[in-house]
C-alpha cells in the first residue's frame, strides 16, 4: 500500500525535522532555502542520518561518513552503492507537501 | 661558438618583453635561472615499465611532499579529505582545536581502510565500518568493542599512525615519511616568488578530475613547455605569442612564464598593436562591446590587462588595480616536484595535480582546479564536488573551464598517441630541447635522485 502524502509547515532556513509517517521515518530539511525529504536511514549500515552534517547539497552519515546527494539520494564513495530514498517536496507559501508516492524527480533509482 | 643550452630563440626574451610593460612586474618574473642539465634521451621504459613504476612507488612517493587538498576542504572540526597516491592513502582532518592532522587511512585492528578512496566529508570521529573501532579526530583509539579480548591493545600502541602535514598558501601538503625535510625546505623559492600573490585567499571555483591515457610523468610534461603550443593549439599557424622563459630552481621548483598579447619577434611581418588588440579581444569568444583602440605609444597588452582587471574586479567585487600587466595576462606556471603545478596569474588561475594509476603505468589521474580570488572578509561557499571524467570524456563537459575545455582536449589527444608511440618507437627514448624542455629533464633528474638514494 502506498503511503499518503505528508503535509507540514515549511522549515526555517538550515534546519531539519524528523517525522514518523505511516511507517516511514522521514528527514525533512531546509538547506540554503531549498527543502529536501529523504528516508532517515543510511543504506550502508542502517543508522539514522538526521544528526549528519549537511553541506553543499549532501548529508554525511554520522557513523562512517557516507555522503548522500539530497537531490538524487545517490551515495558518494564506495561504502555503499545503494541510494537513499528521496521524496519530492512541493512548497506553497509556508506549507510543504511531501509526496510519498513520488520520488524526487531527480532520483531515478527509487521511482 | 655557443655551448649546449646557451642558444635562445631570436629576438627579445620574456624578461625584456615585460620590462616594457606600463606596470612594474614582480621582481621574481625578471629573474633568469636556466641551467643546462644534459642532452641524453629519456628512456621510454621510464614511462612504460611496471618495474620502474614500482620503484617510484617504493622510493619516490612515500618520501615527497604532496598537495592533499585546500584548507577550505576542511574548514571545521571533523571535516576530512582522503588523499590517495598509489597504494598509499591518508586522511587529512581538522581537529577540535582547529589543528590540521593527517593519518594513514587504515584501522589499527585488521587494516581496513577507514574511508573510501578520494572521499571527503564530515564525521565526529573515525569509526571503522568492520568492527567499530573508534578513533578521535586526534587519532587516539577511543572505543574498543569487547575490549576483554584485547588486553594487548591500548591507545598507546593502537592509535592512528600520524603522518607529516603542513600548509602553504591555503594548500594542505602531506608526506608519508616521518623523517622528511620540512615543507618550507622542500618549497625552496616558491614562497618568495609568490610574495605578490594572494593565493591563500583564493578558493576553488572549478574542480575536474580526469583519468588520462598516459604515464603520470608524460602527462606532466605536456604542460611543462610552450613549444607545443603552435602545433597542438594553433595548427602550426604563426601567431602573436608566446615569448617564454624557462627557469629551474633548487631543488624542487621550476617554471615557465610566457607572454599573452605581445609581439612574437620571430614573425616576419609583426602585427600592429591594434591587430594584437583585436586578437586578444576575440580570445574568449564574442566579447561584449567594441574592441578598444590602442592609443599611440601604448601596447595592446597594457590596454587589455586594464580591461581584464576591471571585468574580473566587477565579477568578483574586488579591486585588482595593484596587479601588473604580466600578473594579469601571462601564463605563469610554477611546478613543485613531483606532481603540483600552480598558476598564480589573474586570468589563468589554474592548479594541477597528477598522480599515477597504481594499476597501470600507462594511465594517470589529473586534478585540474580553477581558483578564484576572494575577499577573505566575506563568507565563502564550500568548494564544489569534483567532476569526474573518464579517458574518453571531453573537458568541454566541464562548464567552468570555458574556452580552455577544448584546449585541454587537444593536449589529451597527444597523450594517448605518445603512449602508443613509446612502445613502437625504435629509438628508445624521448629527445628533448636543451632550453624549452629543460623542465622535463629537471623532473627526471629529481626522480633519479630519489630512486638512487
Amino acid at each position: 500500500m502506498v503511503a499518503s502524502d505528508l503535509e507540514m509547515d515549511a522549515l526555517a532556513s538550515d534546519s531539519r525535522k524528523v517525522i514518523q509517517h505511516e511507517g516511514f521515518c522521514i528527514l525533512v530539511c531546509n538547506t540554503g532555502g531549498v527543502h529536501y525529504a529523504i528516508e532517515n536511514r543510511c543504506t550502508h549500515q542502517d543508522t539514522s542520518l538526521d544528526e549528519g552534517r549537511i553541506r553543499n547539497g549532501f548529508i554525511a552519515c554520522p557513523l562512517h561518513g557516507v555522503r548522500f546527494d539530497l537531490k538524487t539520494g545517490q551515495p558518494r564513495g564506495d561504502l555503499t552503492r545503494i541510494p537513499v530514498r528521496t521524496f519530492a517536496v512541493k512548497q506553497t507559501g509556508d506549507r510543504l507537501l511531501v509526496q510519498m508516492h513520488k520520488a524526487d524527480p531527480h532520483n531515478e533509482a527509487t521511482t | 661558438m655557443l655551448k649546449p643550452g646557451e642558444a635562445r630563440a631570436p629576438g627579445h626574451t620574456y624578461q625584456e618583453a615585460i620590462a616594457k610593460d606600463a606596470s612594474q612586474p614582480p621582481e621574481a618574473f625578471l629573474d633568469y635561472s636556466y641551467e643546462f642539465l644534459g642532452d641524453q634521451d629519456i628512456p621510454y621504459t621510464h614511462y612504460t615499465s611496471h618495474d620502474f613504476a614500482q620503484s617510484e612507488m617504493e622510493h619516490l612517493w612515500p618520501r615527497v611532499w604532496q598537495m592533499a587538498c585546500r584548507e577550505e576542504h576542511i574548514p571545521e572540526p571533523g571535516d576530512y579529505q582522503v588523499y590517495d597516491i598509489g597504494h598509499l592513502s591518508a586522511i587529512v582532518t581538522r581537529t577540535e582545536s582547529m589543528q590540521i592532522k593527517a593519518y594513514v587511512n587504515a584501522c589499527m585492528h585488521r587494516g581496513t581502510a577507514l574511508k573510501p578512496p578520494g572521499d571527503n566529508g564530515y564525521c565526529q570521529n573515525f569509526r571503522c565500518p568492520f568492527h567499530g573501532w573508534v578513533y578521535s579526530l586526534d587519532g587516539e583509539l577511543l572505543e574498543l568493542p569487547e575490549d576483554w579480548d584485547f588486553p594487548h591493545v591500548g591507545a598507546g600502541t593502537h592509535s592512528l599512525r600520524e603522518i607529516l602535514v603542513d600548509t602553504w598558501a591555503g594548500f594542505v601538503f602531506v608526506n608519508f615519511d616521518r623523517e622528511a625535510e620540512s615543507l618550507t625546505e622542500f618549497l625552496g623559492v616558491l614562497p618568495e616568488h609568490f610574495r605578490d600573490f594572494d593565493i591563500a585567499d583564493r578558493t576553488i571555483e572549478t574542480h575536474v578530475c580526469k583519468r588520462l591515457p598516459v604515464n603520470w610523468k608524460a602527462a606532466e610534461e605536456a604542460f611543462m613547455e610552450a613549444y607545443h603550443v603552435k602545433e597542438t593549439h594553433a595548427g602550426g599557424r604563426d601567431f602573436s605569442e608566446p615569448v617564454t622563459t624557462y627557469d629551474v630552481y633548487p631543488k624542487n621548483v621550476n617554471r615557465f612564464i610566457h607572454t599573452v598579447g605581445s609581439v612574437n619577434p620571430r614573425m616576419a611581418v609583426p602585427p600592429s598593436e591594434q591587430e594584437l588588440m583585436r586578437a586578444l579581444w576575440g580570445r574568449r569568444g564574442p566579447a561584449e562591446g567594441d574592441c578598444p583602440i590602442v592609443p599611440e605609444g601604448a601596447t595592446a597588452r597594457d590596454v587589455y590587462a586594464e580591461v581584464i582587471k576591471k571585468s574580473l574586479g566587477a565579477q568578483y567585487d574586488m579591486d585588482f588595480s595593484h596587479y601588473s600587466t604580466a600578473q594579469t595576462l601571462d601564463s605563469i606556471e610554477y611546478f613543485l616536484f613531483p606532481n603540483f603545478f600552480i598558476f598564480p596569474g589573474l586570468s589563468l588561475p589554474m592548479v594541477y595535480r597528477f598522480r599515477p594509476d597504481p594499476k597501470d603505468p600507462d594511465y594517470s589521474f589529473f586534478d585540474l582546479y580553477f581558483l578564484r580570488p576572494t575577499d577573505s572578509a566575506k563568507p565563502q561557499s564550500p568548494p564544489p564536488e569534483p567532476l569526474m571524467l573518464d579517458v574518453q570524456d571531453s573537458y568541454t563537459l566541464a562548464e567552468g573551464l570555458g574556452f580552455l575545455g577544448a584546449v585541454y582536449d587537444q593536449d589529451t589527444d597527444n597523450m594517448a598517441a605518445q603512449t602508443r608511440g613509446f612502445k613502437t618507437c625504435a629509438k628508445g627514448g624521448q629527445t628533448l630541447g636543451n632550453y624549452q624542455e629543460v623542465r622535463i629533464r629537471h623532473l627526471h633528474q629529481r626522480i633519479k635522485e630519489y630512486l638512487e638514494n
